[in-house]
């Protein structure tokens, strides 16, 4: 409880002076609420001052002197003890009239019940003129980077570069707005653009300069209104569109962007809020505050819903506690079947609990009851983690199982074709398998199996009392059956001797093959027969486009003519129904598949993703794959994909609160029920997306709850329910949605959202949609503060979503959506389309905005400390102007690694990392490590980058500042002709969230080509910003439906 | 004395239609209740999907060949969806988005039954009239 903030209990005497001294009330304004243009009964915030004490709750339909509520004393300021429910006890009286006042108050606790508002009602006209710093009235937890920070709100955020302040021109207008409605008409506004530098004081002191100003208003006159300066910290962040001089093109100034470049940054001030919810990694909101009602969600223009990870790994000593009820079973609600969880309330002397989720009342069993404390909480608190925890795991019983536990099972469909063994695939894939026998899941029950095809099918009869395996081949392809009944899929350690040597034999075997055709839809036919019985990962390794059998695929995406036109999206479609027919059997039955691609031609991934894609699967793709290039990588990969903890034949669902569902869900999984996701073999590098809509018209509760549970077999052979809990407000005003929105799960959203678009509409018409919809947020957004603030030329956005234009718009430019035909592959953009509807978060945006930073500083550094790698690895803004030509440089995007070389870096430098060959072309060579300390560095350099985040491999790919062509060339296709336009986008693909306008190096004929590309990035960008300032106008919003959408 | 029988056989084959469709709706809206499982309710619906088309087809038809030509003409334009349907590989639901198509499924086949409905209507007048024709003969 805060003294200083008690204004309201009983009119403390500071207060009393002000009832009467009306005309001054200028610099008062700091206590208002920016209240939202939507609801015009908040446009009367101001108490009628009486002589009697001030009151806040304010009945706006009576603005009469005499009429208040005045709120049970002290009520709001308690501080209780336990977290949950605080708000629930401070906000009733908050939320009686609809003051605009944000209902819902962080029941952390370092909230001061705002200031009551004075105003002598004579004096002010009825006009929302809140400015308002939303610290004085709603401080956040301190945490919260918006506000720690010293940095002056009204400055760009991007501490990298020096402000130009492009704002002052138009920041003093607030100013002079406020003072013309509270003041008498000649307040002269010529101090305050002096000021202005020095505005948004860290939250604290903006606190007490509050109270400060008050104490000058008792001395009316004596003192410049300074409170009234103070207040004026906005409660967003902006950024200007003006013409700067100097700069080259009018327009945005690019170095006043806010670029993410310490990575993802989860919201913690949610967190805070909810100690007890489940941590980040495993659920992120889109916006941690729930709207109460239909209106409010159909002015939230972003997505509303949440990014669940359920199975992320944890880092050590976070690990989620496993609990084993044992006799007295899993306590679950009876009506909706939540698990206990620390939000449930006991009561009754511990007898009974409330469902936090649906509220029903439920016996506590025998063996659970534990005796309640004075304040309610259950004595044994601290010995169930259940009770404490956001995240735990239950141990099911048999009731959870409709059949035993299945053992791991790893079934390998492999493509022996003479193009798979040309590319070296198949020994690499031999071997990688043989090298994680050892470290497979769930050792002894472990189950393998192996099919191999060309244009016929091959079984191999693995039987432990075989000396080696035995090869069966079955050639008719349209009644496809199974030549044996057992054996097919056998024990490892039973079997481990054939198994190791047919894996030793496999590359051998097909050698000399030269057939050329794949009956791939048979072998898979086959293999699901295999592996009907038990469920169990499918890894299938295909080279090349099915040819013979069920299942077969035409080239298909040579007509250009198709592209652009309405017929564009189904070649993002699977050709063949068989597919997902097959993909729907395959869930069923409990198989997850995993494709991995390595083709040099087109395979239609389209077709053949579809089948991880319903499977909760992940497609690999490996374009021209070459085993001496690309060999690591799949090593790398398959390995993961193999010895990753995998949860076995699960389903996940998860429920929230009364008055909200969730209506959709998107990623990689197949959809049992309305809500409830089939997942056969779910693993660590999965994240599913689902939005949430409003059932009831007003949402009557304070908090909404969601829980995920994730029912599954561990490899282990125990059947176990995950199960995160977390806990949201609700909120009645849209500004505290757009505080607490986090990029990360919007972006997320935005991303899958826009991929599934693709696969029914053209690229550009989701690419529009995704640009419409945040041109249409950022407008919602300003409207709320258009009224208060004269805003001018601004672009302004919540501190939460700064990085929001960018993501878009490398969103945008990311490989499933960029660009026409020409600009990626068919099958590129599909494969990576799969990925990306499958990637955790964090994954995802560092995929977007990738890192770059400068390495050749510390490899020249004579005895650097090894354990600075965090100071060397200081992230670069993705402009061209960060890439110096004496400079060397990493590039990494979580799934490729460019070593870009500048023009004028030291020979020896290149020499010592490359070896003799460092002067010829860089696409000939590949990265090993030199005999010498600075190759050595950097060789660890990789290997650290590489660990922290182990899900993918990258390949290092070399590229000197001249020779981009050739590394082109390379990485796009070595076989396809490489046009100009191709190469130009391709490059603009490397920066593709470069939003420079200089080229870095003018004599640099790669960069230059270039500037157009960027140039239009920049644009992308900028309409957006132009589209959301103009539609300040209403007579402009067809104008900007237009810029919006260029 | 012909005609009665040709608006009797056309309106039982319009009955047939409309327990098709009735079939298929009740499949969809179990689906949504959660008391059948998507792939049995997919491959239920799917079985009747094609002799749904293909009766109306035949009602349309059998309608042009008695020279009823009016009543054939105001069931073209079913006949004309279900083709486009059928061209564009539509007309079976797919069991892998069948939630997310869910509404869409059921709108059309709403539509669809109350389009028949109109044409049962319509055949029920004709019975009536060609039995009181018969009459005044």
């Amino acid at each position: 409880m805060r003294p200083s903030s008690t204004p309201f209990a009983s009119a403390p005497p500071t207060v009393r002076p002000f009832s009467s001294s009306g005309p001054v009330a200028g610099s008062e304004s700091s206590n208002f609420r920016p209240t939202p243009p939507g609801a015009p009964s908040t446009l009367t915030p101001f108490s009628a001052v009486g002589p009697s004490p001030p009151s806040r709750f304010i009945d706006p339909s009576v603005p009469s002197p005499s009429v208040k509520s005045v709120p049970p004393s002290g009520v709001p300021y308690q501080r209780f003890p336990t977290p949950p429910f605080p708000s629930a006890a401070q906000t009733p009286p908050n939320r009686a009239p609809p003051v605009g006042q944000p209902p819902f108050q962080p029941p952390a606790s370092h909230v001061s019940v705002p200031p009551p508002s004075f105003r002598p009602q004579t004096q002010v006209p009825p006009v929302p003129m809140g400015s308002l710093p939303q610290n004085a009235n709603f401080p956040e937890p301190p945490s919260d980077p918006s506000l720690s920070g010293p940095r002056p709100n009204f400055q760009p955020p991007f501490p990298g570069y020096p402000s130009k302040q492009p704002a002052v021109s138009q920041a003093p207008s607030p100013f002079s707005a406020q003072q013309g409605s509270f003041m008498a008409p000649p307040a002269p506004p010529s101090p305050f653009p002096i000021q202005q530098v020095s505005y948004g004081p860290p939250p604290p002191v903006a606190n007490n300069l509050g109270y400060q100003s008050r104490d000058q208003m008792q001395h009316p006159g004596s003192a410049p209104p300074i409170g009234g300066v103070q207040s004026l910290t906005e409660d967003f962040s902006s950024l200007s569109v003006a013409s700067m001089p100097g700069s080259i093109e009018p327009g945005l100034d690019y170095r006043t962007l806010p670029r993410p470049l310490d990575g993802d940054e989860v919201p913690s001030s949610f967190l805070e809020m909810y100690p007890m919810n489940c941590d980040p990694r495993y659920l992120r909101l889109s916006t941690s505050a729930i709207p109460n009602s239909q209106s409010l969600v159909s002015r939230w223009h972003l997505p509303l819903g949440a990014v669940v990870c359920p199975l992320a790994e944890a880092p050590e000593g976070e690990e989620v506690p496993v609990i084993n009820f044992a006799s007295t079973g899993i306590i679950r609600c009876r009506r909706c079947r939540t698990y206990v969880n620390p939000y449930v309330t006991f009561t009754d002397a511990g007898r009974k609990w409330r469902c936090n989720i649906c509220s029903l009342l439920n016996d506590v069993p025998g063996e659970y009851f534990a005796n309640l404390d004075a304040t309610g909480r259950r004595v044994d608190l601290d010995q169930r983690p259940e009770l404490i925890k956001g995240s735990v795991e239950f141990v099911a019983s048999t009731e959870y199982m409709v059949r035993p536990p299945m053992p791991p099972l790893y079934f390998f469909l492999i493509d022996v074709s003479i193009s798979a063994v040309r590319s070296g695939m198949i020994g690499v894939v031999a071997q990688t398998i043989r090298s994680c026998l050892d470290e497979l899941p769930g050792f002894p029950r472990t189950q393998i199996g192996f099919i191999t095809y060309d244009s016929t099918i091959h079984f191999y009869n693995m039987k432990s009392s075989l000396t080696q395996p035995q090869m069966m081949v079955v050639s008719d392809l349209d009644d496809i059956f199974v030549p044996l009944p057992d054996d097919l899929l056998v024990n490892l350690s039973e079997s481990r001797n054939v198994v190791e040597t047919f894996l030793d034999s496999l590359p051998s075997m097909f050698q000399d093959n030269v057939n050329v055709e794949s009956a791939f839809g048979s072998a898979l036919k086959a293999a699901f027969l295999v592996m009907s019985q038990l469920g169990g990962k499918l890894l299938i390794f295909q080279n090349s486009l099915p040819s013979l059998g069920v299942g077969r695929l035409k080239l298909r995406g040579d007509d250009l003519r198709v592209y652009g036109t309405d017929k564009e999206h189904i070649l993002r479609i699977p050709e063949d129904p068989f597919y997902k027919q097959m993909a729907a059997d395959l869930t069923k039955y409990q198989i997850g598949v995993n494709v991995y691609a390595f083709s040099d031609k087109y395979t239609d991934i389209a077709s053949l993703g579809t089948l991880a894609k319903y499977t909760g699967g992940q497609v690999y793709y490996y374009p021209s794959f070459q085993s001496d290039i690309h060999g690591e990588k799949l090593r790398h990969e398959l390995a993961r994909d193999l010895t990753r903890e995998t949860a076995w034949e699960a389903v996940m669902r998860i429920r929230c609160g009364k008055g909200i569902r969730f209506s959709s869900y998107h990623g990689n999984f197949m959809l049992r029920s309305t809500d409830l996701l089939a997942l056969p073999a779910v693993d660590c590098d999965k994240a599913y997306a689902m939005q949430l809509s409003l059932e009831e018209t007003l949402l009557t509760t304070q908090t909404v709850y969601f829980q995920v549970a994730l029912l599954y077999t561990a490899s282990c052979g125990e059947r176990r329910i995950r199960v995160h809990t977390a806990a949201a407000p609700v909120v009645t005003d849209l500004g505290e949605m757009y505080r607490q929105a986090d990029t990360g799960a919007i972006v997320s959203l935005f991303c899958r959202l826009a991929i599934e678009k693709t696969l029914t509409s053209k690229l550009e018409d989701a690419r529009n949609s995704l640009q419409l919809r945040i041109v249409k947020a950022l407008r919602e957004y300003r409207n709320l503060y258009a009224v208060q603030h004269r805003l001018g030329a601004r672009l302004i956005y919540p501190e939460s979503l700064k990085f929001l234009c960018l993501y878009g718009l490398a969103l945008s430019k990311s490989v499933p959506l960029k660009g026409g035909y020409a600009d990626a592959q068919l099958d590129e953009r599909c494969a990576a389309g799969f990925t990306m509807m499958a990637l955790p978060v964090k994954k995802l945006l560092k995929l977007l905005y990738p890192s770059l930073t400068r390495i050749d500083e510390y490899l020249l550094k004579p005895s650097a400390p090894a354990d600075d790698f965090k100071n060397i690895m200081k992230r670069l803004p993705l402009v061209a102007e960060s890439l110096d030509s004496r400079g060397l440089y990493i590039y990494d995007d979580g799934f490729r690694f460019v070593i870009w070389f500048g023009r004028m870096l030291s020979p020896d430098i290149a020499k010592n990392l490359l070896g003799p060959d460092f002067a010829a072309e860089l696409s000939r060579v590949s990265l090993t490590e030199q005999d010498n300390e600075m190759s050595r560095r950097l060789m660890k350099i990789l290997k650290k980058l590489r660990e922290s985040d182990p899900s993918y491999y990258q390949l290092p790919y070399l590229v000197r500042q001249d020779g981009w062509y050739h590394w082109l060339c390379r990485l796009d296709n070595a076989n396809t002709p490489t046009s100009p336009a191709k190469l130009m986008i391709y490059r603009s693909s490397l920066l593709n969230v470069v939003n420079s306008s200089a080229p870095a190096d003018e004599s640099s004929p790669g960069v230059k080509t270039t500037t157009g590309k960027k140039g239009f990035a920049r644009l992308g960008l900028l309409s957006m910003v132009v589209a959301s300032i103009s539609c300040l106008d209403v007579g402009q919003r067809q104008k900007t439906l237009k810029t919006g959408s260029a | 004395m012909g005609d009665i029988f040709i608006w009797l056989i056309s309106f039982f084959i319009l009955i047939a239609l409309v327990v098709l469709l009735i079939y298929q709706l009740t499949c969809l809206a179990d689906l949504e209740f959660d008391y059948i499982n998507p792939y049995d309710s997919s491959s239920r619906i799917n079985k009747v999907v094609l002799p749904e088309f293909f009766l109306q087809g035949f009602l349309c038809l059998f309608y042009l060949l008695t020279g009823h030509w009016v009543m054939s003409l105001l069931s073209t334009p079913y006949l004309y969806y279900n083709v486009r349907l059928y061209t564009s590989k539509q007309h079976l639901v797919d069991v892998t988005e069948i939630f997310n198509l869910l509404q869409r499924e059921k709108n059309q086949r709403y539509y669809k039954l109350a389009y028949l409905v109109v044409l049962l209507f319509l055949s029920l007048f004709w019975i009536i009239f060609s039995a009181l024709e018969l009459e005044d003969d």
